[in-house]
């Protein structure tokens, strides 16, 4: 490879990475700002309506409040691994994002692994989350995150198992060639029925949102892993929490409901086409954003053991038939993936 | 805020017991009582809706388990158990009202308390809700129920001294310039013994200050 | 501006409190401040462990720790509470093995306080006890001073009694239906319950002037007459309020998430509800039909027609459904009462400050919580000589360690919001 290429790559890696990293900053703004604002009229509340117009700042002013706070080490925490669980976390959410294909061409690293990637770089916040439980001197964050280890490593397992039926499919790991299959398969949701649901709430579960929040259950253990956080380390498991949930729904948009691809039509070519998918794949992931919204208005938590119940009981077999009944069909009918592998 | 240093001469006739006065609803609980504790039917008393009774503080427990084991009273539910302190020379009661399906009437069991020595059994073991009762009771007016596994102090701090309800704890302002100023201990924090929880440190010099020199060392 | 003389310097507050545990350390022969040991969690299991000798046979077995087990404080500080308590949980990972409510973080000696107040004003006083049945707690001492001093009070004010006590019930019971939502995670329920409620304080203020502490009921009768605002609220309300607490019957009783959480939780049987002393909604949900309004009526409640609801399960989930029957139950009452309320007066005549004769009295009311009492004595002076009041949360309370072992954190929380403890009258 000629060095040329090398920095033209490098230089393409630090761009992206760059403005991914500035693009979390406002994902997690406006997703915060749809909970406030969803949440609070599903409640009969007016929300907030004070900064900015229809109190549209709101979160924004959260994000400065956080920053401007005071941060506080517990005297008896492990002072290094305290002050680096909180990036581990984010850093976790906001790398993964790199794979994600946002349009056509548009996409970070466009590798030929980018499913394995994603799912193995998401799972490492599980490591931050057990750090900060662990470092804090708390006993609420210690459980807090005992509870985040057991959940992640078990919802792992039917998370990843529910979309290789979708993987067996497409016969491709990459996130553009699924995209590439629905646009002539169709989506994946009609292909692959039975392993969105699994998906969904094994993604719900993963990124400790509402029926599954048990890693944060602020109504028996204070704030789990986050209990002795404030300021800006506060701010970063935040930060970190919903840009997770936005990334989630980007994986199922992108493996289940055709990424870019609009419903009826064609994408036209160029430039337009490229915005337009844009527009398409962030309405599509909005609408799983406030899915998850709704179901944190709506749903109480379960409790810890039917959780895990959930997982290994159901979800898990579950997975594996939806899994073994693909492959039979792909056997028989002798489907021919798009790679043509 | 009243004066509780004015006399109270009623009080004093409270303590004592006072003969039937009008006959109630529950003439067929009366006969049941006066069959069961002829010994005690001096002392009951009713008015419109209760009935009344009197025993010695040691009898407690026998009494209540009559009533409530007895077929004819079935007294089952424990309403509510008070202490009353009738001031410094006169004594304590402990309060039992109970209720019964069968009788319209709420029954009232008074227990006489020394108030020297205030001791009186427990009743946990008729009904276990009167752990609460009794560690208030203890908490607030200091009477000590015997064989009670958990009588600790439930509203004040366990290193608290005093007990507030009794008729001679008087409050902070009336303490100031009471004829007891400075030389009643009560509700006075400096005076609280702290040694049984901490005696190493009183051991220690007082806590003090570092003076200037010392800080900038 | 001058730089600070060190010679002069105030030390900060945390620097002296540095010096001091240094000295204290030294004084007691430990080694090093409480910092300097962070590269082991030393003690960490018991942290929580008072630094006395146990004083009873119970808090020594609470306080003592075998291996794998720690406490866990939940509380002053706690999210779900319900107000300032305290609860010490001995746990083995998640398993609750042993439980301590330690009380006392709001207790104000409102007893005591009463004993130093005429009868009029201690009317006022029970008010903050249990915040969200304030009516209740005027009614029984109302009672038994009327008792006390012998007075009767006039029907219309005995009717507008029960309706208050009946709306204040509604908006109470819809309440717990929230609180025991958001305990369990959802955040929704608890909203509606308080536009429920707002709905109702409205209309107790629009008779009573006040949104919270109503200080409604005088000793001889009520404060004031039902008036033409109070009326209009009154239907306006009673059209909706099916309406509101279907909806949180929606989120919550259909719901199989919460249905699978209490559904067999937290089991009460009748006999060890009695003898715990458990009362009203939560007795009635193990099955006891034991309800003060229909035990031992007071006020008009033997003129209404009602049956004591009672469910046969005794968990949480037929205390929560006690709770939604008894809201039904209580718009039912509400229904009656203005049918049937007469015209009249609604005050006795009441001298300013009273002064009962010698004598004692005894006055029971069926609160939201339970089984409300009070015990009054007068020696003829112008205040108590002894005022008892037992309320119903305080003694509930005990269930907790009854309950609770072999039960998970997350369920620690479901049944203490299904017992519905209000710490204001916990404490007094």
């Amino acid at each position: 490879m000629e060095l040329g290429e090398v920095l033209l790559a490098v230089g393409r890696f630090l761009l992206a990475t760059t403005l991914l990293l500035l693009l979390t900053v406002p994902t997690a703004f406006i997703v915060i700002q749809m909970e406030l604002k969803v949440i609070a009229l599903m409640q009969l509340r007016y929300g907030p309506n004070r900064v900015g117009p229809r109190g549209m700042f709101q979160s924004t002013i959260h994000g400065f409040k956080v920053l401007a706070k005071e941060d506080i080490t517990p005297d008896q925490a492990d002072r290094p691994t305290f002050t680096m669980a909180p990036w581990m976390v984010f850093m976790a959410a906001a790398m993964s994002l790199l794979v994600i294909p946002f349009a056509p061409g548009l996409v970070a690293i466009d590798s030929s692994i980018s499913v394995v990637y994603f799912f193995a770089v998401l799972g490492l916040s599980v490591v931050g989350l057990l750090v900060a439980g662990w470092s804090s001197y708390n006993k609420y964050s210690l459980l807090g995150g005992l509870r985040s280890a057991a959940q992640m490593v078990s919802y792992e397992i039917p998370l990843t198992l529910s979309i290789v039926g979708i993987v067996v499919l497409t016969g491709s790991l990459s996130f553009t060639e699924i995209v590439e299959w629905q646009r002539v398969n169709g989506w994946g949701f009609f292909w692959q029925f039975w392993a969105f649901p699994i998906f969904f709430i094994a993604a719900t579960a993963e990124i400790n949102r509402t029926p599954f929040d048990m890693v944060e259950a602020d109504s028996e253990i204070v704030a789990g892993f986050a209990t002795e956080y404030s300021g800006m380390r506060f701010g970063f498991f935040f930060f970190a929490e919903y840009v997770a949930l936005f990334i989630m729904s980007t994986v199922v948009v992108t493996l289940f409901f055709g990424g870019w691809l609009p419903p009826f039509f064609e994408l036209p070519g160029g430039f337009i086409g490229t915005l337009l998918g844009v527009i398409i794949f962030f309405a599509k992931t909005y609408f799983f954003v406030f899915v998850a919204v709704w179901m944190r208005a709506t749903l109480p938590r379960v409790r810890v053991d039917q959780l895990m119940g959930m997982a290994w009981k159901w979800l898990l077999p579950l997975a594996l038939v939806n899994l073994f009944v693909t492959a039979a069909i792909v056997l028989i009918f002798n489907l021919k993936p798009v790679g043509g592998a | 805020m009243a004066d509780l240093r004015r006399p109270r001469p009623a009080a004093s006739r409270l303590g004592r017991g006072r003969a039937l006065t009008a006959p109630a609803a529950a003439g067929a609980l009366v006969r049941a009582l006066t069959d069961r504790f002829p010994e005690l039917a001096g002392s009951l008393w009713t008015d419109e809706d209760t009935v009344e009774l009197q025993s010695d503080g040691s009898r407690n427990v026998e009494v209540l388990r009559t009533l409530r084991d007895d077929e004819a009273l079935r007294f089952w539910w424990l309403g509510d158990a008070a202490a009353v302190d009738y001031g410094p020379h006169e004594h304590f009661e402990v309060v039992y009202h109970l209720f019964s399906d069968l009788h319209p009437a709420w029954l009232r069991l008074r227990c006489r308390v020394n108030r020297a020595d205030p001791h009186i059994p427990t009743i946990t073991g008729l009904w276990e809700g009167a752990m609460f009762h009794e560690r208030e009771m203890y908490d607030m007016m200091g009477i000590v129920f015997d064989g009670n596994r958990d009588l600790r102090r439930i509203y004040m701090s366990p290193d608290y001294r005093s007990f507030p309800q009794r008729k001679d704890f008087l409050l902070p302002d009336d303490a100031a310039d009471s004829s007891a100023a400075g030389v009643n201990p009560l509700e006075r924090p400096e005076t609280w013994d702290l040694s049984r929880f901490r005696e190493e440190l009183t051991r220690s010099p007082a806590p003090h200050y570092p003076p200037a020199d010392e800080a900038a060392e | 501006m001058t730089a600070v003389d060190p010679e002069t310097r105030i030390p900060d507050p945390i620097e002296l409190d540095r010096l001091e545990e240094e000295r204290l350390a030294a004084a007691l022969g430990v080694a090093g401040p409480r910092g300097a040991d962070t590269s082991e969690y030393a003690g960490f299991e018991t942290v929580g462990i008072p630094d006395r000798p146990p004083q009873t046979e119970r808090e020594a077995e609470m306080y003592s720790l075998e291996e794998g087990e720690m406490l866990l404080n939940m509380g002053p500080q706690h999210p779900s509470t319900h107000g300032v308590m305290r609860l010490v949980v001995k746990i083995r990972s998640e398993m609750v093995t042993d439980l301590d409510p330690v009380l006392g973080y709001l207790h104000r000696g409102i007893e005591k306080l009463c004993e130093n107040a005429t009868y009029t004003t201690v009317l006022t006083y029970v008010d903050p006890m249990d915040y969200m049945s304030a009516m209740h707690n005027e009614h029984a001492p109302a009672i038994a001073f009327e008792k006390l001093y012998g007075i009767k009070t006039p029907k219309r004010a005995e009717y507008i009694r029960a309706l208050v006590m009946e709306l204040n019930r509604v908006f109470s019971h819809g309440l717990m239906m929230g609180f025991l939502a958001l305990d369990m995670g959802g955040i929704t329920p608890i909203l509606y319950g308080f536009i429920n409620r707002d709905e109702v304080v409205d209309l107790l203020s629009s008779i009573s002037g006040q949104r919270m502490l109503f200080n409604f009921l005088r000793v001889g009768g009520v404060n004031w007459d039902v008036n033409d605002e109070f009326i209009n609220r009154l239907s306006a309300w009673r059209v909706n309020v099916g309406k509101s607490i279907g909806d949180n019957e929606t989120l919550i009783t259909e719901n199989e998430i919460f249905v699978q959480r209490t559904k067999g939780l937290g089991v009460l049987s009748g006999e060890r509800a009695i003898s715990l002393g458990v009362s009203g909604p939560n007795l009635r949900a193990s099955g006891v039909p034991f309800d003060v309004r229909k035990a031992h009526p007071y006020s008009i409640y033997d003129e209404l027609e009602f049956d004591v609801i009672t469910q046969p399960g005794g968990d949480t989930y037929a205390r929560y459904l006690q709770r939604v029957a008894e809201i039904k139950q209580s718009l039912h009452l509400i229904d009656q009462i203005v049918d049937q309320m007469p015209h009249g007066p609604v005050q006795a005549q009441v001298p300013g400050i009273i002064r009962p004769r010698p004598g004692r009295a005894f006055g029971a009311v069926e609160s939201p919580r339970g089984f409300y009492s009070v015990y009054a004595i007068s020696d003829g002076g112008p205040n108590p000589y002894r005022f008892r009041m037992r309320d119903p949360s305080f003694i509930s309370l005990q269930v907790m360690p009854v309950l609770m072992p072999g039960h998970l954190i997350a369920d620690t929380m479901a049944v203490m919001a299904s017992l519905d403890p209000i710490m204001g009258g916990v404490d007094k």
